[in-house]
Formats: structure tokens, sequence, C-alpha cells
């Protein structure tokens, strides 16, 4: 509402954060462990003097770059240009708060970007002390990165002891860092062993011997990575909020979805253990795409749930999911969130210039008096800026759908109290006037019950009403 | 519609850094971001075009510069970062507005970005292989198309940035239920054109100097005697016509789009004046010292050409800075806005930033040395 609320039918702008984001972690979690796993890897072939190994690495470098130095580095960026566009309250927060960390970070993404190319391009015509120490540099920085991010990102879930007055290493080490830094970095490793594998059962499709010494010496990589992953998932539980551990409990999307990812990991790790590190060698490119496939499932169903149980938050207590800072809202109930929020404000300027009183703010009982069609109008505004971060109309979680069947009084009830209806949405941040714009506007929108529903003989007047289709009439549209 | 009704509120964390700080980090980040965009901006179109028409020296050209182009996109997307970062936190008020009134446009360019990288890639690795494809060829193309356009966007997007009176008639014509579609562009807006332009004149010069440079310290190995001169007079044809197109869309810019004010601001202040001219003549000296060596590259003279020629980028990125804070103050002084600076964060960047430096620095003296070593057995 301080910024324009940039409207994507049927999606939502902030899905986009989750599309550029998700395809980027598959990267970026790449772009981390494999630089890990070739400095040590490239290390241990100038120990023993394999050419052939370091020929392979050679390759699997030039795949990486490829990926990562473009894809990567192109779709980090595009993250911070998504929300930006979606989320412009809380980035700007984010951005107040860690700037410095952002710029740090920065510092170790040029090492990275410089340090990748030298290890690519100069390959065979650096000493191998350099080489190796070049490996290692762009490792270590790659790593940082990891965490300087993951600290942030963290924050977003749990803000610990942060308050607006502390600085930058309170948010930093809040309670989430170290369990999700441990978590992604196994991540980083079991993903970037799987883009080994894929690479190598094509790469190495004919050379057995060299695939066998892939896989297995990279196993041990993916099995640690494993781990790490358990360990760090599970001190991540441990450790989130309530709201987040309710949320988890909560939505039966969530705790499938929890399931799974605990299935796809336990999947992977026998699979490692009883295929590349006992059986070096298996791995054909069928069972190099399934097992990428399963990790890159494992890896979008973590982030996910990271993400779902932040909610009704953007930043944890600080700013909510529709982008109004947890400060402001008991003003916006008294005052108004269109009369709060400096676009909804200036549209109602231009748009309903009677319904201000003469000190230049928005009157409830003015509101009111607007006819029914314009109460509707004024209804989208505050959908607009109010609900569309997490709902659409009718597309994604679409509130035509989620409110059919309900009369305007199940839809009032709702609005003026959605914390409590469902915790994990937040309060109502508007007057008593505004909720019935709102109201007005879902009922235009929501859909009947649908037809042909029996329940027998009903006895309550509600669910006879529901069986025979006049509920809606008389308390919908 | 009073525009400024449109800005939204100061941050209650206050700004982590004062903004002469937040200023200097963000035209230092610009100016660093401006050497390989500019490179890639005009580069990729004479890759196009002498890939496609080109015969010996030109083609050559166009192979030399699709072999390090890859680096070079690397890098300037990766400096491009600062600039940005730095804009969010002393202009978000601003910034944030004009992206997502634009947003759909200004969403497409990771998009874009991505498929001009490739290109980029494509025809680079094509070079590398000696396998000129068409779909090589064709990548050359889209991958500079898409940086031009890319250009547009990023000069609708900043001039949308402190052009308020855009922000109304564009969210008036693209709302719905007041909230924007993102469809916007800031195509009413006079100084779009010519800015953007203007640019492409400048990215030219910065690829002139590029190209002298790649010929007398790059492939020392593989560069004759005879492309060297070529690549010499090549170079100053070039950064003449890029001269003279910055200077044509430069004057449309200031003395036809710019806002009076500014300008009344301009001449108001004898050192930004004086600023203002050392902007307009900076380029004579690249082209002076360019000029000299046009019957052979000297290293020293090259040097001089690009030290001179990153000092013209410097004062025209000055005096952007200097154009966009006047045209922003005049709704806001941002300068003056709640510091609530973060020291001891601040001191570690600082410090890494220097570590960093040394770091890549020791890293180009390795490389150094073997192209060193190259050189003297070849």
């Amino acid at each position: 509402m301080h910024y324009p609320w940039w409207y994507v039918p049927n999606l939502t702008s902030p899905m986009l954060i989750a599309l550029i984001a998700t395809v980027h972690v598959f990267v970026s979690l790449y772009a981390v462990g494999g630089g890990i796993v070739l400095a040590g890897e490239v290390s241990y072939a100038y120990k023993v003097n394999n050419k052939s190994l370091l020929d392979y690495l050679k390759s699997h470098t030039l795949f990486f770059i490829l990926l990562t130095v473009v894809f990567g580095a192109i779709t980090g960026v595009g993250i911070w240009w998504t929300i930006g566009l979606a989320s412009p309250l809380a980035t700007e927060s984010l951005i107040h708060i860690f700037v410095f960390g952002w710029a740090m970070e920065y510092v170790f993404f040029v090492l990275e970007i410089v340090s990748a190319f030298i290890f690519h391009y100069y390959w065979g015509r650096l000493d191998a002390g350099t080489h190796k120490t070049i490996g290692w540099i762009y490792a270590v920085a790659a790593y940082i990165s990891l965490v300087l991010i993951t600290g942030i990102t963290a924050f977003q879930l749990d803000i610990g002891n942060w308050t607006p007055d502390k600085g930058m290493w309170v948010a930093f080490f809040n309670p989430q860092t170290f369990p999700q830094i441990i978590a992604r970095s196994g991540a980083s490793l079991l993903l970037a062993s799987l883009y080994i594998y894929l690479h190598a059962a094509f790469k190495l499709k004919n050379d057995h011997q060299l695939r066998a010494l892939v896989e297995n010496r990279t196993s041990k990589w993916a099995m640690a990575g494993a781990a790490l992953v358990t360990i760090g998932g599970a001190w991540w539980y441990f450790n989130i909020p309530p709201s987040a551990k309710a949320a988890l409990a909560g939505a039966s999307a969530l705790n499938i979805l929890s399931i799974l990812v605990f299935a796809a990991s336990a999947v992977v790790f026998f699979m490692l253990f009883f295929g590349p590190y006992r059986n070096p060698g298996w791995i054909n490119p069928g069972f190099a795409i399934l097992y990428f496939l399963l990790g890159i499932a494992a890896t979008g169903t973590g982030e996910f749930i990271r993400e779902g149980v932040r909610k009704p938050y953007i930043v944890y207590n600080y700013v909510t999911g529709n982008n109004v800072l947890v400060s402001e809202i008991p003003k916006l109930q008294s005052t108004g969130y269109l009369n709060g929020g400096t676009w909804t404000k200036a549209f109602m300027k231009a748009h309903y210039p009677q319904v201000f009183d003469t000190t230049g703010n928005i009157d409830d009982a003015k509101l009111l008096q607007l006819p029914e069609g314009d109460q509707v109008k004024v209804g989208q505004v505050l959908f607009q800026y109010h609900c569309n971060n997490c709902h659409s109309v009718g597309g994604f979680s679409g509130v035509a759908e989620l409110t059919r069947g309900w009369s305007k009084d199940m839809i009032h009830t709702v609005v003026t109290h959605l914390a409590k209806a469902h915790f994990f949405m937040p309060p109502w941040c508007g007057t008593q006037a505004e909720a019935q714009m709102l109201t007005e506007y879902l009922a235009s929108l929501s859909e009947p019950s649908p037809p042909g529903m029996r329940f027998g003989k009903a006895v309550n007047p509600a669910l006879k009403q529901l069986a025979d289709g006049t509920l809606r009439e008389e308390g919908g549209k | 519609m009073n525009p400024q009704f449109l800005i939204g509120p100061v941050s209650p964390l206050g700004s982590p850094a004062p903004f002469w700080f937040i200023t200097f980090f963000k035209v230092l980040g610009f100016i660093l971001h401006m050497i390989p965009m500019n490179i890639w901006y005009a580069g990729m179109v004479l890759v196009a075009i002498y890939a496609t028409f080109g015969k010996n020296h030109s083609l050559e050209l166009a192979h030399r510069l699709s072999r390090t182009m890859p680096v070079i996109v690397a890098v300037g997307v990766n400096l491009g970062i600062v600039p940005l970062l730095f804009t969010q936190v002393g202009y978000y008020q601003f910034y944030y507005p004009a992206g997502i009134l634009m947003a759909h446009a200004w969403f497409s360019v990771i998009i874009i970005l991505i498929f001009a990288y490739y290109g980029v890639y494509v025809y680079s690795l094509s070079v590398r292989k000696n396998k000129s494809t068409k779909f090589a060829l064709a990548s050359a193309w889209i991958s500079s198309i898409a940086f031009i356009f890319i250009g547009f966007l990023f000069a609708n997007n900043f001039s949308l940035m402190s052009n308020l009176n855009s922000w109304i008639h564009i969210f008036n014509k693209t709302n719905v239920g007041g909230a924007v579609l993102g469809t916007g562009l800031n195509t009413s807006d006079p100084t779009l054109i010519p800015r953007w332009l203007m640019m492409f004149g400048l990215a030219m010069t910065t690829t002139a100097v590029f190209i002298a440079f790649d010929a007398v310290f790059f492939k020392k190995r593989d560069t004759s005697e005879d492309y060297k001169r070529w690549a010499g007079k090549f170079a100053l044809i070039l950064y003449v016509i890029g001269l003279v197109w910055f200077a044509a869309f430069g004057s449309w810019y200031i003395f036809g789009a710019m806002d009076k004010s500014v300008i009344a601001e301009v001449t108001a202040h004898p050192l930004i004046y004086f600023l203002f001219g050392l902007t307009a003549v900076s380029p004579g000296f690249v082209l002076v010292t360019l000029f000299v060596q046009r019957k052979g590259l000297k290293k020293g003279g090259v040097i001089l050409a690009t030290v001179l020629q990153v000092v013209t980028l410097s004062l025209n990125a000055v005096s952007r800075q200097w154009v966009q804070n006047v045209e922003i103050f005049r709704y806001e002084d941002i300068s003056k806005l709640p510091v609530n600076t973060q020291w001891s964060p601040m001191i570690v960047f600082l410090i890494l930033f220097v570590i960093g430096l040394a770091v890549v620095g020791w890293m180009i003296a390795k490389i150094a040395a073997v192209e060193k070593q190259a050189a003297n057995i070849s």
C-alpha cells in the first residue's frame, strides 16, 4: 500500500518470486557444493597425478560455469528484481537491515566469478599449486556467499532478539541461521553430486573405469551432504517459531510435502550407498536423471516448506505477508487501510474525493454512503492491497473458490477475524466500514455451493438450505 | 493529482549509511559496471555485423571480441549489482514504484538477459571450436538486439524514477482496482529516447578503446602487426562515430528534452557547470590519444587512452548522478532522511572489500605472469 501493488491475474505477483527463487536455488546450491567438490577433486587428481580425471573435471568445469555463472548469477539478480516488484516493503526493510551483508556477499561474488573463470580458462596453464588455490578460493567464496544469504533468509523466518534499534549482527545471528546453514550446506553437496552423476553419466558413457572412480568419490560428498541435510533439517524443525510449527502441523499440503522431503532424501541416501558407493559404475544416464530429479524434487519441496511456514509474515513479526509493517497495524485499524496507504489513498482521492473529510482523511461514514456498486469497487481496492499477495480472484488460491457457498455474514466474520480464523493469515488491518466494502466485493466473487450435494434429511436449517440450494440466495449474492 | 502524494513513507529503520556513502558506492559501482556493459552493449553489435559481413581483420575483430565477451558479460552483470544495491538503499521511495509501474517489462529484463548471455556463449564457443554455424550467427544477432532492448528498458526505469508525472499517467491508465498491471513504460517522457541512444554512443567510444587495448595486450601470440595497425585505425574511426553519436543525442537530451529547472541548476552552480563542461570535453582527450596512434598502437598510448576513457565514464556517471539527485530532490530531499549508521557491518564490509581486491589482484597477477611467460616463449 505504500508502494503500488502489481496485479498479476490468476497467479499473484509473489508467485513469480517463488518461480525465480526455486529455479535459482537448484543452480545456486550447485554453485556452492560444486565448487567445493571440484576444488577437492582437483586437489586429489593432482595429488595422485590422474590426468584422465583432471580432463574430466575440466570438462565438468565448463558445464559448471555455463550453468552457474550464467543462469545461476542472472536468476540470483532476478530474485532481487522480483522481490522489489512483488514485495517492495519487505525488500526495503531487508535492504536497510542487511545492506552491508549483501555488500559483503557481493565481494565474495566477485571473487567467485573471477576465480571460476581463471580456474577454467587457465586450466593447464597455471602450475598445479596455483590452480588448486584458485579452486579453493572459489569454493570458500561461494560458501561464504551461502552463509551470508542464508542468514538473511533465516532472519525472515525468525528475527530472534532483533528489534529495529538493533543492528545487522543481531539480525544475522538469529535462531534459524545455523540450522539453515547446515541444511543448505548439505543440500549443496548433495545436489552438486547429483549434477556430477548426471554429467558423468553422459560424458563418460564409454569410459567405465573413470566413471566408476568419479561416482565412487562423489558419493562420499553426497552422503556427507545427505547427513548434513538431516542434521540441519532436524535442528531447523526444533528451532522454528511455534507459528511455523503449527503451520507445518496444520496445513495438510505442508506436512505431506515434509514427509516427501524426508522420504526422497532417505531414498537418495540408500540409493547412494548401494549404488555409486558400494557398486560404482551402476549409474547409467537413466539412473542419473532419476537421481537428479529426486534431488531437485527434495530441494524444491524443502524450499517451498521453508517459505510456506513463514506465513503470515514475510519478515517474522516485522512485515506481514501483505506488505504491512506490524507496528502500523493498530493505526491502520483505527484510521483505515485505504487512508494509511500511499497508493490506496491516492487512488481514493482521484476516484472518490467525496469520501474525504476536511482534514484530508477518509471518513468511514462517507465511505458507507457510497452506492453499492462503488462499495464493491472500493472493496476491490482493499482486496488488491490487503489480500492479493496470497490470493488471486479465480486462479491460485482464488477467493472465489475459497468462499464458495459462504454467506455475506460468514465472509464478514472471516474478514474481521482473519488472524483468528486462520493463524497463518495477517489480521484485518482496516476499519469496520472497510471490512464491509471488502465483504461486498468478496461476496460478488464467491461461487455458489456445488449443486446436487445431499446430507440426508437435514435437521439443521442451514444444512437443509445448503442441501436444497437456497442458502446462497438468502445470505449470498 | 499532486505527484508528491505518491511518494511512500520513509523507512522507520533509518538509512544504514550516510547519503554521501550510499551515493559514492552507487556511482563507483555504476562506473565499474559501465566499463564492461559498454563493451558488450556496442561490442555485440560489432560482433554480429562483422561475423556476418566481415572479412579478414574485421572478421578477426568479431572473433576476438566474442572470445572475451562471456567474461565481460559476467563481470559486468556482477558489477551491476553494486549500483542496484545502493539505489535500493538510498532511492527506494522512487526505485520501487518506477519498477512496479513497468513491472512486466522490468521483470522481462531477467529473461531477456539469460537468452542474451547464452547467445554470447553460443557464438563464443563456436569461435573457440572453429565451427561457425547459422545458429551461432543468429545467436550473436539475438544477443546484440537483446542487449539494446535491455538498455531501452533500463532507460525507461531510471527516467521513470524521477518523473512522477509519468507515475500518475501510468497509474491512471493501467490499474485494476488500484493495483497496477505493470504494463507501463515511460514513453511519454521526452528524455527517454535521447537518454537511451546517448548511452549507445558512449558505449561505442568505450568499445573503441577496448579494441585498441585488446590488440595490444590480449592474445599477443596470434596478433599480427597488420591487425594491430588496422585495430588502431578502426578504434579511431569507431571512437569518432561514437563521439558524434554521443554529442548528437547528448545535445538532444540536454538542450531539447531535459527539464529547464535542471539546466537552471547547472548554470546556477559554477562547480557543476565546470563538471558538465569537463564531462562534455573529456572524450576529446581520448580522441586525441587515439589519433596520435593512428599509424600504430603503442602500449603507453593505449594505457593512457584507457585511463582517459575511464575518467570520461566516471565524469559521465557523476554528472548523471547529479542530474538524478536534482530531479528527485524536487520532490523530496532524500539526502536529509534519518540515518542510523551500521558502523561495524560497514567496517567489516570495507575490510572485506580491500581483502577481496587484494585477492583479485593476486589472481590477476598470476595469470598476467602466465601470459607474459607465454609471450616470451613465442
